[in-house]
């Protein structure tokens, strides 16, 4: 682990801290928004800096900063970055930039409150991504909730959005609960495991519980208990029906960050394979039944779906359930595969989903039975849907295609069946997102209002500008993402390899 | 000069995104805009064919080294894909044939589609098209292969529903679209099996590296690619997509799957020669397809009563032959039947809005009396063997009505067990929404009149009845035993809603599909 010169990380976790608070504090509406603005834009070009000064060609903890937190118990402030978790953090900065410009004007009441809200969720995303100590993580992670649930309940534009705020608080609460526990059982097994005591060694640093020893029945409670509150927040089936909902009720732009941002993958992805490794090569095959269950469950529902918001709901439940496929086929074809798609979605999902916000803005709904025929009356918000559907469903040109490819390609290397699983998926995903396509966006224009709609703004162009480009760049220089976490992953599939052998071989004799 | 053939497929593109950025800058049209985007287009693809040309002229004079590779486009771990290209040989030559082609094709749609609103839309998707063509002639990789022939799919998807305001065509355009789906997973398994088993991507080693597969290795490999090919060449089980693909403008329909982009299906088999004949059950499943595809378009083919679909299965047949000719081990042959029809199919299709001006006078070739004699032939062929609605029953109904089952499951079951708070999914937006909605469910239980009688015993027995059911509804349900009744009924519903569901056959096939699975992986 190489210490950081520059608190550069903390600078990225608090900087949009303080701008929510300035924001909140201030009077003056324009101002607070253009603040929001400006503040997400300088920390995206220190997420652009920290990216300069990031060196692929380490497959450790980089940018580290330390210092001692709650003494008593060893809990340190920890963040640092790697090269699977350090792409996230320009992406999540660009995301919260176009989410803010999206509902530039959407909000009809308390705009300081809003703003400093989506500021207060940026700081707090950097630090779920940034944070290497359980309890720090654990701390972000439930700090995310707060944000959330007074977006949707606040600026929801569906009836029931208090409902929605309640549903999904309700669910992130239900998935705290044996992430603590499991950080417990990790701390404890510590203390036991070096001979010291209570509560004086116990540990809460990630590096240091990678390299404790964890006995296997234990290994096989943490690792459950970690995939169950990571899934949650995935969503993995069947606890995903907060999803639907809240795509339904929330307000679109918060909804995108939702779906862009999918931190319970990248949980499942940083903590709970490589601290029970023993457990994640054995369960290796729960991992990959649930993804194919959810890849097809999600996908299939989605073919019945009328309304954009809710197709994309469970378009998204589908994507996760590729990538974990991705992640249990445990090489690294699929891992890069999947955290290529993970950063897809930061663009992709989120994309689609604001376009559908831009629909309902003009339109009032995003069901097919209130739409037909946009591509005559919005040429380029077709164009931009076309972009990113295409994306989401893979084609070739997108950046979506090398990461569906490596994703298969892994899924196949390791299992036959779980590999024509996620082709299938494939094919299912062409099949939803073209039907919904070709009722609402094609077709004879039956509708007054839709023959009035007006077309992108300029604001709208422009944001949706961001993600389009990235979308390409990285679809023909897909080099550009993999060369970052090459290493990484390549570090963290050995060591997952090298326990589960010492382990076998420690049985053998 | 094998540098070249890296600006043969980015001529086109370099096209497609100057004219794509100027329909998005300012989509209005006139004649002056249609005018500029056409002068690019067409130089674009003239340069593209010159080059192609100079290439070829290279590659005969023997200047060309075989391969050329631009640098690397993907890495993980073992996986590497190069950006690469085949220089000689067979894929240089339909390269050039198919950029004539597409020269003359571009200049005819410039003409036939003037003053059509969606003229710039045209001419860039064209434009990627050339390009995805001269990928899937060219490359020198699977996966780049594979760019081009998604791209090459997606190109039709939008030109089948390049009148979008027509639902019949947005309806095809997507069916098309999805069984090409169903190749396309096939060559990513055909991808991926190459890579497992041999460690590349590259065509060149793939084909020098080809004894070290054991046979049923080679045989599910090129199973794969042959699948693949039987999807983008129309072949059966996949024909009917051709006749819904004729939707778009002729000028398209000539170059998609008249001319170009059918072939490339027999192309890819004999750019597989080495692997197919290591696998001597995929060459006859390669001759027994073709042979069922050609005797299948010869006898719906006489059926037809328009020019377009005629000439459609024509060109199935024709293809048809082609994959006999490669299944045994013809290809030769195969390649120059191949270059051969490219050439008469392109002109047939571009001249066929005027054939009937032209053929006037000429009378029909009648169908020989023996063959006009068998009524069940006739029926047969004029539904086209019934392929469309079997696929649509057998695949596309189960699977919409999974999605269906599951999508009731998931908000009754799902949503109830976990959600706390109602979500307002169900809630109606509008009027037509609720009438449609009326429509689909049926209407409850509903009392009524039932037995009547006749004669003086008959009424007597009618009045008792309406007596007794008086009392029963009146007293018995309405008092102690509604919520009995209720109850039951509402669990004899479930009941037959689950039994019904169990009897549908996509959840036989769906047990059947699961078993496979894990079958294959074990």
């Amino acid at each position: 682990m190489s210490q950081a010169e520059f608190p550069l990380l903390s600078l990225i976790i608090l900087l949009p801290l303080v701008g929510a608070v300035a924001t909140g504090l201030i009077r003056d509406k324009g101002l607070a928004k253009s603040i929001a603005l400006g503040m997400s834009c300088l920390v995206f070009l220190l997420t652009i800096l920290m990216l300069l000064v990031f060196d692929s060609n380490k497959s450790d903890f980089q940018l580290v900063e330390q210092y001692s937190w709650i003494s008593s118990i060893n809990v340190e402030y920890l963040v640092g970055v790697d090269g699977i978790s350090v792409l996230f953090l320009p992406l999540t900065a660009l995301l919260t930039i176009v989410a803010i410009l999206a509902s530039w004007n959407s909000t009809q009441h308390s705009h300081r409150f809003h703003f400093a809200l989506l500021l207060a969720l940026e700081g707090v995303t950097m630090g779920v991504f940034c944070a290497i100590d359980m309890v720090l993580f654990l701390l972000f992670w439930e700090l995310t909730l707060p944000p959330f649930f007074f977006l949707i309940g606040l600026w929801g534009i569906g009836s029931q959005r208090r409902g929605a705020a309640m549903k999904y608080t309700l669910f992130m609460l239900f998935g705290g609960v044996p992430l603590l526990l499991a950080i417990i059982l990790l701390a404890v097994n510590h203390a036991s495991q070096t001979g010291g005591v209570i509560p004086y060694d116990l540990a809460f640093s990630l590096p240091v519980l990678l390299e404790t020893h964890l006995p296997i029945e234990l290994q096989n409670v943490v690792f459950l208990l970690l995939l169950l509150g990571f899934a949650v927040k995935a969503p993995l089936v069947p606890l995903h029906t907060w999803m639907p909902t809240v795509s339904m009720e929330g307000p679109t732009h918060v909804v995108a960050l939702l779906v862009g941002l999918k931190l319970g993958v990248y949980g499942i992805l940083r903590f709970t394979l490589p601290l029970a490794p023993i457990a994640a090569v054995e369960f290796s095959w729960i991992l990959s039944a649930i993804g194919v269950v959810t890849l097809i469950y999600g996908a299939l529902i989605a073919l019945q779906q009328t309304n954009l918001r809710r197709l994309l709901a469970f378009a998204s439940v589908s994507h996760v359930g590729m990538v974990i496929i991705g992640i249990a086929s445990l090489n690294i074809q699929g891992l890069q595969g999947a955290i290529f798609q993970l950063l897809n979605f930061t663009l992709i999902a989120s994309a689609l989903m604001l376009i559908a916000g831009f629909i309902q803005h003009r339109l009032g709904s995003t069901d097919v039975i209130h739409l037909g025929g946009m591509a005559k009356v919005m040429p380029r918000l077709t164009c931009f849907y076309f972009l990113f559907a295409l994306a989401s469903i893979g084609i070739p040109g997108t950046s979506g295609f090398p990461a569906e490819l490596l994703m298969i390609i892994g899924a196949l290397t390791s299992h036959t069946g779980l590999g024509v699983a996620a082709l299938a998926g494939a094919i299912l995903g062409a099949a939803y997102m073209l039907s919904y396509t070709r009722r609402a966006f094609l077709g004879p224009i039956s509708n007054n209002d839709v023959a009035q709609a007006q077309d992108l703004r300029s604001r709208e162009f422009v944001l949706l500008c961001f993600p389009a480009l990235l979308v390409l760049i990285f679809g023909f220089f897909p080099d550009l993402i993999l060369s970052v976490n090459q290493l990484s992953t390549e570090a963290w599939l050995a060591r997952l390899r090298t326990v589960f052998q010492e382990s076998h071989l420690a049985l053998l004799e | 000069m094998d540098f070249l053939v890296v600006f043969i497929p980015l001529m086109p593109i370099l096209s497609a995104v100057i004219i794509g950025l100027g329909f998005i800058s300012d989509s209005r049209v006139n004649d002056d805009r249609e005018h500029k985007t056409a002068l690019i287009a067409r130089g674009a693809i003239v340069l593209t064919c010159f080059l192609a040309l100079t290439l070829l002229v290279c590659d005969l004079l023997g200047k060309n080294s075989g391969h050329y590779t631009v640098g690397q486009w993907l890495a993980s771990a073992r996986l590497t894909v190069e950006l690469n290209f085949i220089t000689s040989g067979f894929s240089v030559i339909l390269a050039a044939l198919f950029s004539i082609v597409l020269v003359i094709v571009t200049q005819f749609s410039t003409f036939y589609l003037h003053k059509e609103p969606g003229f710039i839309r045209y001419l860039f998707i064209f434009s990627l098209f050339s390009a995805g063509m001269m990928l899937i002639a060219l490359s020198g990789n699977a996966v780049l292969t594979f760019i081009g022939w998604e791209m090459a799919g997606l190109c039709s998807y939008f030109l089948i529903s390049f009148a979008y305001n027509r639902p019949v065509a947005t309806i095809n355009a997507t069916r098309v679209f999805v069984t090409n789906r169903v190749g396309d997973a096939s060559f990513i398994l055909g991808i991926a099996l190459v890579f497992i088993y041999l460690g590349t991507t590259s065509w060149v080693e793939l084909n020098s590296n080809v004894e070290q597969l054991s046979l049923p290795i080679a045989t599910v490999i090129a199973l794969c690619f042959a699948v693949a090919a039987f999807a983008k060449s129309a072949q059966l089980p996949f024909s009917p997509w051709l006749a819904r693909a004729m939707e778009g403008p002729t000028p398209s329909s000539a170059v998609f799957y008249g001319s170009v982009m059918i072939h490339s299906g027999v192309f890819l088999v004999i750019l597989l020669q080495s692997v197919f004949e290591q696998a001597p059950f995929a060459m006859a499943v390669l001759v027994a397809i073709g042979l069922l595809t050609a005797i299948y378009s010869f006898f719906v083919g006489l059926t037809q009563t328009d020019v377009k679909s005629s000439i459609s299965f024509a060109i199935t047949g024709q293809i048809g032959l082609m994959f006999v000719e490669c299944g045994l081990g013809l290809w030769e042959l195969a390649s120059v039947h191949l270059c051969a029809h490219v050439i008469v199919r392109g002109y047939q299709v571009l001249s066929s809005p005027s054939l009937v001006f032209n053929g006037n006078g000429n009378p029909m070739l009648p169908v020989s009396p023996k063959i006009r004699r068998l009524r069940w032939l006739y029926n047969s062929s004029l539904q086209r063997f019934w392929l469309d609605p079997i696929t649509e029953r057998a695949l596309v109904r189960p699977i919409r009505g999974l999605g269906k089952d599951l999508d009731y499951f998931d908000s009754t079951f799902i949503d109830r067990v976990m959600g706390t708070p109602t979500s307002s999914v169900r809630a109606l937006s509008s009027l037509v929404q609720l009438e449609r909605k009326e429509k689909e469910t049926k209407l409850p239980y509903e009392a009524s009149d039932f037995g009547r009688g006749n004669g003086v015993a008959g009424k007597i027995f009618e009045w008792t009845a309406r007596i007794m059911n008086w009392f029963e509804e009146r007293l018995v349900l309405k008092g102690i035993g509604m919520d009995m009744i209720d109850i039951g009924r509402m669990l004899g519903h479930s009941a037959t809603t689950f039994e019904k569901l169990i009897l549908k056959p996509r959840y036989l096939v769906l047990f059947v599909f699961i078993m496979l699975l894990i079958a294959a992986s074990v």
